[in-house]
């Protein structure tokens, strides 16, 4: 049980007398890390979560954004590393099923899927390899058979994640606003339990997940059943437009456990339930186990007594199971019986509201000196340097992934992966721009310039797309948060965030905290994954470049290259100075490049981020099947060497492609916005070209290392 | 009446090709060593509970149940059927 | 006047092609769940995409069991012109309405990415809008997309001209890369790749016509205008 000392006297001390069996697991479930987030909730609230397009609502699992015209989008994000871990196919499927049920929980139809995969060295391990192989099948096969798009993500490989996983996934919502469903609930409502059985999977895995991955728990495991879940979609959906649901809550760790005490909670009501009502699927299944299952596919459902017959009708068309599982009180306790017995009576808000914890913060002993840098071995082929990040596991295509998800299916994608950002289509005429982005290295090397730099860098893409950000949501992932070094990056890395999401007005309307990721070697770098959703107008900039077009850098490139792929993957050297986002530029930048695509002017936008500007120029003309002639001695900031101006990861950069009749109008809005820039280069011929002066730094065909960087990962992870 | 496991299996006709299996072999069997393995066949089993008065009788009816419901795609498949 | 869109449980391409449908030309649409009688007076009828019964067994196998599979028949047999995509071709073959059948791509994983098709046969209420050798710019979505005949079949089909589409390259092992047939009479057609995601020029960014086409043909056929 893992209910510590300290938390067991709270309880009795909240209830008046010693917990029974049952409710001792309820309440660890409730009150796991996972759960509850005793060790974050204090802190996050200081994000900001409020705005003039923010709508919440009690007992919400997804962010709600109005998007104008009645309708709103909503978001929400989650993890399943430990389950992952353990067995990467259904791990990463019962993600998606998690966060989608969190969607439909608004009211409002999924339209989108976005994944973070992170594993280890895939370059020298085959376990890495397998894992990464099988989490990308598992999301193929659930988001494909459920006909949500998976439009945009990440992958990234490092050691810290050896015989680990990091499996992030975000969902979008797209609704109307008055479709949105505003958790209520009377006494005399209905509990109703819909969708899979329930079995023994995942018992114990949100306490599973509060725990170190030391041993391996398959009973741990949930199975995916995609099959079901599309059913569930569209049987809550019609249940909606058919007002049988008062109230809903899509169970996820801590199985009914959670589900009801969060709900009842939250609502100010209290929930009287029988087990022997919980339709399962194996026989003999105790109370407490039929509490804290986490079988997959369930939701729970609050009606009123006299629409249950449409709700049960609407269950029998799809074939989904449904059992009224109990009924709303109002004695705000949560009252679980068997039968006749009673096997747990405890006020619902004793059970949803663990106790917080003040964790103490000690700065870690291996950031003093970390931004000094040791000698490195000068690099006397930068082509050469080059070609080996574009086929770099990080750095290279991720088409081999992405080509696996059917992400045309709702015929939304207007901007397909690959790109800076996914853009969807909306019903009202206008398009939703959502990219998600985390950088571990910069994180370890500075977690709150890091974070900063993660958020930023989300923003930059949406932006590149012509979209203005207008939310965010978070998914903070450490290791232990009982080590006081290991907590006081997760502050750091939460006050860059709060930082700048204040300073650009960019409310909070979701996320997770994911602690205790670990493994036998240690904890995993700080790896905070922010997603951001932009919204554009008008018809989105669908970045192109050809012959003839001009190449503009608009921010200033800095000795910055801690935490960079140059510095990891070529010098093999953790240290140095992180890239920082100065605030008043990344503002300036952002807007300006706003402006252009407003005004027209712009032929495509790409970010400079992972590889520096070297791997931004390159991807421009592999895209686009055209080489580019770049001038290091033009680009904006410091004058450095060759290769820290080609690979620096400074922030608030953008590479501008426009047509040559353009370049005068471009330059007068850069000016008047005050941005730091330059043309520094033209799209010709078709190599791949850096020059300083007339020496010639970098000289690459673009064909052959296009055909590199699309089949690197593929070769890589198929052939070994 | 007597309870009978019947384990249907369904593969690919020898002459369809069979990527599967080819690709456990090569990529992943003789990858690792194990030379002694020459070819691999992928199959779908399912696993039968019935009632039924006798064997003979179990494995004639779940043929034809199988053929009426097109458990396996006759063009491309052929099945194995066994009585426990 | 209107075309019937059938709905099985997995169905996901439905929305997309009523969409198409109704959206985008304007024509009259009408869904059918999967345990619902269809009325003679369809014009046309169209299996979407998706995974019904989450392609547990085979894909398309046990939706062909559907009751509605029988009046599908019936109208087929009448004449009335029946398009099957993706999901829906997988449904018509295992129904029997269609020969060949649907096996797991080559590279045995799913595979998402635009193509293009060459029109073999436009004598169909499908094609009939279209030129012979028309290349088509249309994306695909499947795992099991790779169609296979037996000699004879493949024979029979060159015969009575049942091909309808092939890729324009090599793209999941399927016999002489076909991307689409008809029955015998001509009226049956099924396909792999989808249509309905390559009409509007905001998803299609290569040439959203020939694909619009595969629709007008449909319309000039049945006499719907829009």
């Amino acid at each position: 049980m893992s209910l510590e000392k300290q938390e067991y006297e709270y309880l009795e001390k909240k209830i008046g007398r010693k917990p029974t069996k049952t409710e001792l697991n309820i309440v660890a479930a409730e009150w796991s890390e996972h759960c509850s987030y005793k060790s974050s909730k204090k802190h996050l609230k200081t994000l900001p979560m409020k705005g003039p397009r923010v709508i919440s609502e009690k007992g919400f699992d997804s962010g709600v954004l109005d998007v104008g015209d009645d309708y709103i989008v909503t978001v929400h994000i989650e993890s399943h590393n430990h389950p992952s871990a353990v067995e990467p196919y259904g791990g990463a499927a019962t993600g998606v099923g998690g966060v989608i049920r969190d969607i439909i929980s608004a009211g409002t139809r999924p339209i989108a899927i976005l994944d973070g995969l992170r594993f280890g060295n895939i370059e020298k391990d085959p376990h890495a390899r397998w894992l990464f192989k099988n989490a990308v099948t598992g999301i193929a096969d659930y988001g494909n058979c459920i006909g949500v798009p998976t439009v945009g993500g990440e992958v990234e490989f490092d050691d810290c994640y050896s015989n680990y996983a990091l499996v992030d996934v975000a969902s979008i919502g797209f609704g109307k606003k008055d479709r949105l469903i505003k958790n209520t609930a009377q006494k005399g409502d209905l509990v109703v339990l819909l969708g899979g059985s329930t079995g023994r999977d995942g018992i114990g895995g949100s306490q599973f997940a509060s725990d170190s991955l030391e041993s391996e728990n398959r009973s741990a495991v949930q199975i995916p059943d995609p099959f079901i879940e599309k059913l569930i979609i569209e049987t809550v959906l019609e249940a909606r437009n058919q007002k049988c649901i008062k109230a809903v809550k899509d169970l996820g760790g801590g199985g009914l456990s959670c589900a009801i005490s969060e709900t009842a909670d939250s609502l100010s009501i209290g929930i009287e339930l029988d087990v022997d009502s919980v339709h399962t699927r194996e026989p003999g299944m105790s109370p407490d186990e039929i509490m804290i299952s986490e079988s997959q596919e369930r939701m729970l459902i609050i009606t009123d007594k006299a629409k249950l017959k449409t709700l049960q009708d609407i269950c029998k068309k799809f074939h989904v199971q449904c059992s009224v599982i109990g009924k709303v009180k109002d004695n705000k306790m949560m009252h679980v019986k068997k039968k006749k017995n009673t096997l747990a009576l405890l006020p619902a808000n004793v059970v949803a509201n663990a106790p917080l914890l003040d964790r103490p913060t000690k700065k870690p002993a291996y950031l003093k000196g970390i931004q000094n840098e040791k000698k490195l071995k000068t690099q006397s082929d930068l082509s050469l340097v080059l070609l080996k990040l574009l086929s770099s596991p990080n750095l290279a295509s991720k088409r081999w992934v992405y080509g696996q998800y059917d992400h045309e299916v709702g015929i939304r994608t207007v901007i397909k992966p690959g790109y800076d950002a996914a853009v969807l289509r909306l019903d009202n005429g206008k398009f939703l721009a959502v990219k998600i982005d985390g950088n571990p290295k910069h994180c370890y090397v500075d977690p709150r310039q890091g974070a900063i730099g993660c958020f930023e860098e989300a923003c930059r893409n949406v932006v590149c797309t012509g979209a203005k950000p207008i939310g965010m949501v978070d998914h903070l992932q450490f290791g232990n948060p009982e080590d006081p070094e290991i907590f006081w990056t997760f502050i750091e890395a939460l006050k860059g965030l709060a930082d700048y999401a204040k300073h650009f007005d960019i409310p909070c309307v979701g996320g997770k905290v994911s602690f205790y990721n670990e493994t036998p070697k240690g904890p995993i770098k700080p790896t905070p994954v922010i997603g951001v959703l932009g919204l554009i107008d008008k018809k989105p900039l669908h970045t192109s470049a050809s012959q003839g077009d001009v190449l503009i850098l608009v921010g200033k490139t800095k000795n910055e290259l801690g935490g960079s792929e140059y510095f990891e993957y070529i010098h093999d050297f953790v240290g140095g100075e992180c890239p920082k986002v100065d605030f008043k530029a990344s503002k300036e930048n952002m807007d300006a490049v706003l402006v252009l695509f407003k005004k027209n002017l712009l032929k495509g936008a790409h970010d400079c981020s992972k590889g520096g500007v070297a791997v931004a120029v390159s991807e421009l003309c592999m895209q686009n099947n055209v080489g580019c002639k770049v001038s290091l001695d033009k680009i904006p900031g410091e004058k450095l060497s060759h290769d820290r101006l080609l690979f620096s990861e400074s922030h608030s950069r953008y590479l501008l492609v426009a047509q040559k009749q353009k370049l005068a109008q471009i330059k007068k809005v850069l000016s008047q916005n005050n941005v730091s820039y330059d043309v520094i280069g033209s799209f010709e011929g078709d190599q791949i070209q850096f020059k300083a002066g007339s020496a010639s730094v970098v000289d690459l065909s673009v064909d052959k290392v296009q055909k590199r960087w699309v089949r690197s990962l593929e070769d890589l992870v198929l052939h070994g | 009446m007597s309870t009978y496991t019947v384990h249907v299996t369904i593969e690919n006709k020898p002459g369809i090709n069979d990527p599967e299996g080819e690709t456990i072999l090569n990529d992943l069997v003789l990858k690792g060593n194990y030379s002694f393995v020459t070819k691999i066949r992928s199959a779908k089993m399912l696993k039968f509970t019935i009632k039924e008065k006798d064997k003979k009788s179990a494995e004639k009816k779940v043929r034809q149940l199988c053929d009426e419901l097109r458990i396996y795609n006759p063009m491309v498949s052929r099945i194995t059927v066994d009585v426990f | 006047m209107k075309i019937g869109v059938i709905v099985f449980p997995g169905s996901n391409c439905d929305r997309d092609m009523f969409h198409v449908l109704t959206d985008v030309f304007k024509v009259d649409a009408q869904y059918f769940w999967h345990e619902k009688k269809l009325p003679s007076n369809l014009d046309a009828i169209i299996l979407p995409g998706g995974f019904s019964y989450g392609d547990r067994l085979r894909a398309g196998v046990i939706a062909a069991h559907s009751p509605v599979i029988a009046d599908v028949k019936r109208l087929a047999s009448r004449g009335l012109p029946v398009l099957g995509v993706c999901n829906g071709f997988q449904i018509l073959v295992e129904a029997g309405l269609l020969p060949g059948v649907l096996l797991k791509n080559t590279l045995l994983s799913f595979m998402c990415k635009w193509t293009h098709l060459i029109v073999e046969n436009n004598k169909t209420p499908f094609t009939n809008k279209l030129k012979l050798g028309q290349k088509i710019p249309i994306p695909i979505a499947n795992g099991e997309g790779r169609y296979y005949a037996d000699e004879q079949t493949l024979a029979d089909l060159k015969k009575n001209n049942q091909i309808v589409f092939r890729y324009g390259e090599e793209i999941n092992g399927s016999t002489v890369c076909i991307a689409g047939v008809c029955n015998k009479e001509g009226n049956v057609v099924g396909m792999m790749p989808h249509p309905e995601r390559a009409v509007e020029p905001q998803i299609n960014p290569i040439d959203c016509k020939p694909a619009s086409l595969i629709f007008e043909s449909l319309f000039s056929t049945i006499g719907v205008t829009h």
